[in-house]
């Protein structure tokens, strides 16, 4: 069946059943709003930088005295390179820089090949439908902080891992999670739902650098199948309630009290494989209800590099 | 007497093994929850190559029995049953002592629970009421059946009785029907909201405002599915005709709107809305 803008599924679903239409984005009220920044950097110094936007705009922002950066490891601002693409927290509306990631990826799959040999590794892995394949470098100082949390470098077992590109290649430098200890096509059954669909769902969000640039959206892994054209959609172990590409989601980060509303735009099939639990602030339930993109997980007050946070998720 | 009970057992034995093999296969052809199997004994005791094949094997073996003990009344079939419920008690002894978080899988992925005395203590009935069956006169089951006599059918109901007190899938069967996942979390087909659209009120009463019968999109929001026909207004402007459908219930409500181009709702005046809810 053909899809129409999925936007406009919103303003029709709305009007059917009578509900009020959210506006996407943060909802104010806790605290100052954060704004995310992305671009190339053209200039940095110790108090100012100047990035390139995707749009063709150059900015200029204040450098905070408390801010700090990540380029692989914790460096200081003004030590990152020109050309690096990055993203930055941004407070006092989004002219002042809390916090830099440079070059940062992240490498979520499923491992299908891990090349032989000591010093570095090669791993080949199945990022999903929509996602295709990633090739990412395992470099040898890296692997054994990997290895603790990764046990099974073996083909069908899950891998989800933060680093740098340098080159145009994935470098892995830290664990974004400990390694599910079943292969993927084994993700546990979730509990079962004695009274009915809770209005919210607590469980952990994480963030991917699949979605388009400074896109403001989730990628949520319960979607009808016959929807969304994805065989693999509609696997979690949290429990959650079918929805659809275009409904809108209500995500609170329970650790930094802040609420974003989101629009669903991409399917989260690889994220609902993961049963996995946050320990950001205490220790979430287990399962990913949402991935978010970069910008999204920034303006929610989230860190990339810890990889994820305790969330609370409900419609609209 | 005893020769009366143990000839009733026959019967038992058969519908015991029946079930068995049906939902073993059930189970081993059921691809929707890959690595169930591994939560399952004897499944669970092989590698994993060897999971489904080990399953159907299993209920290979129990409509061997199953159908020399209803079509004849040899007594070889009569010592396989009693062997094979005897090396099943040695398994289940085996797998609740190496593996105590799987089930037995004696009746496919119902029996996920782990092995406990009562599953124990069935095979250990089962392979008493085979043993029994040795001695009782060399006719076949089906004869069994067919001549059953108001004695012999209080046997079997007794039969039948001491297992399902044994069983602790039935409690397992309870409490899925009971606790069946809410509509917000069952796969639903479109096809079935489309055929309900079909056959409502709503329908017959927007169809002439509809430019095709075929819908543009269509999508599913916690219990309810959506469809989109393109149409014009009652004033002949261009217009989306969205319906929603709840998934659940014999006479589901169905909500119909329409937005024109701007997404603004146009007003739809008296128009008959949906038929009640009765679910």
């Amino acid at each position: 069946m053909p899809h129409r803008s999925v936007d406009r599924r919103r303003v029709l679903a709305a009007a059917a059943l009578g509900r009020t239409l959210d506006e996407p984005g943060a909802v104010p009220g806790d605290g100052e709003l954060l704004q995310s920044v992305t671009g190339e950097i053209l200039d940095v110094s110790p108090h100012l930088i100047v990035i390139d936007t995707p749009d063709g705009r150059e900015e200029r922002l204040v450098i905070a005295p408390w801010a700090t950066a990540w380029r692989g490891e914790a460096v200081a601002p003004a030590d990152l390179p020109p050309g690096a693409q990055v993203i930055i927290r941004a407070l006092r509306s989004g002219r002042v820089v809390d916090r830099i990631w440079a070059d940062i990826t992240r490498i979520t799959g499923v491992i299908q090949s891990v090349g032989s040999g000591s010093g570095d590794h090669t791993m080949e892995l199945y990022c999903g439908p929509h996602r295709g394949r990633r090739t990412v470098v395992i470099p040898y100082r890296a692997s054994g902080r990997l290895r603790v949390r990764h046990p099974q470098f073996e083909p069908g077992y899950l891998f989800d891992a933060i680093g740098v590109r340098e080159n145009g290649v994935a470098q892995a430098r830290l664990p974004a999670t400990s390694q599910p200890p079943y292969r993927w096509t084994a993700v546990p059954e979730p509990p079962p739902g004695y009274s009915g669909a809770q209005s919210r769902i607590s469980g952990t969000a994480t963030w991917s650098d699949a979605f388009d640039h400074d896109e403001q959206g989730a990628a949520y892994p319960m979607l009808e199948r016959s929807d969304t054209d994805c065989q693999e959609a509609g696997v979690s172990c949290a429990g959650l309630p079918y929805l659809a590409l275009g409904s809108v989601l209500n995500v609170r980060n329970v650790c930094a009290g802040r609420t974003s509303v989101l629009p669903i735009v991409a399917c989260g099939c690889m994220a609902g494989r993961f049963c996995d639990r946050c320990l950001e602030c205490g220790t979430s339930p287990r399962g990913r209800i949402v991935e978010l993109s970069a910008t999204a997980f920034v303006e929610l007050g989230g860190d990339l590099t810890k990889g994820c946070f305790n969330a609370r998720v409900g419609l609209g | 007497m005893l020769t009366t009970i143990a000839a009733a057992q026959l019967p038992v034995l058969g519908a015991l093994l029946a079930a068995g093999a049906l939902a073993k296969v059930r189970t081993a052809m059921n691809e929707s929850e890959p690595g169930a199997l591994s939560r399952l004994g004897p499944a669970a005791l092989v590698v994993d190559r060897w999971r489904v094949p080990a399953l159907l094997g299993c209920a290979a073996g129990e409509m061997v029995l199953l159908v020399g003990l209803m079509a004849t009344g040899h007594s070889l079939f009569r010592w396989g049953a009693a062997t094979f419920f005897a090396v099943s008690t040695y398994v289940l002894w085996e797998l609740r002592r190496r593996r105590p978080d799987v089930g037995c899988g004696c009746f496919g992925e119902v029996s996920a629970i782990p092995v406990g005395l009562r599953s124990l203590g069935r095979t250990m009935v089962l392979t008493a009421m085979a043993v029994g069956t040795v001695w009782t006169p060399p006719v076949p089951g089906w004869a069994v059946v067919a001549g059953l006599t108001w004695s012999q059918l209080l046997a079997v109901a007794g039969g039948l009785l001491v297992l399902a007190a044994l069983s602790p899938e039935i409690e397992e069967a309870a409490a899925r029907l009971r606790h069946r996942a809410p509509c917000e979390q069952r796969p639903l087909d479109p096809a079935t909201a489309l055929s309900r659209l079909r056959s409502s009120a709503a329908w017959r009463s927007h169809e002439r405002l509809l430019s095709s019968t075929e819908p543009v999109d269509s999508w599913r929001e916690l219990c309810w599915r959506f469809f989109v026909y393109p149409g014009h207004s009652h004033a002949g402007d261009p217009a989306d005709v969205v319906f929603a459908i709840y998934l659940s219930g014999r006479h589901p409500a169905v909500r119909v709107a329409m937005v024109d181009a701007a997404g603004r709702p146009i007003e739809i005046g008296s128009l008959q809305e949906s038929i009640p809810v009765s679910a």
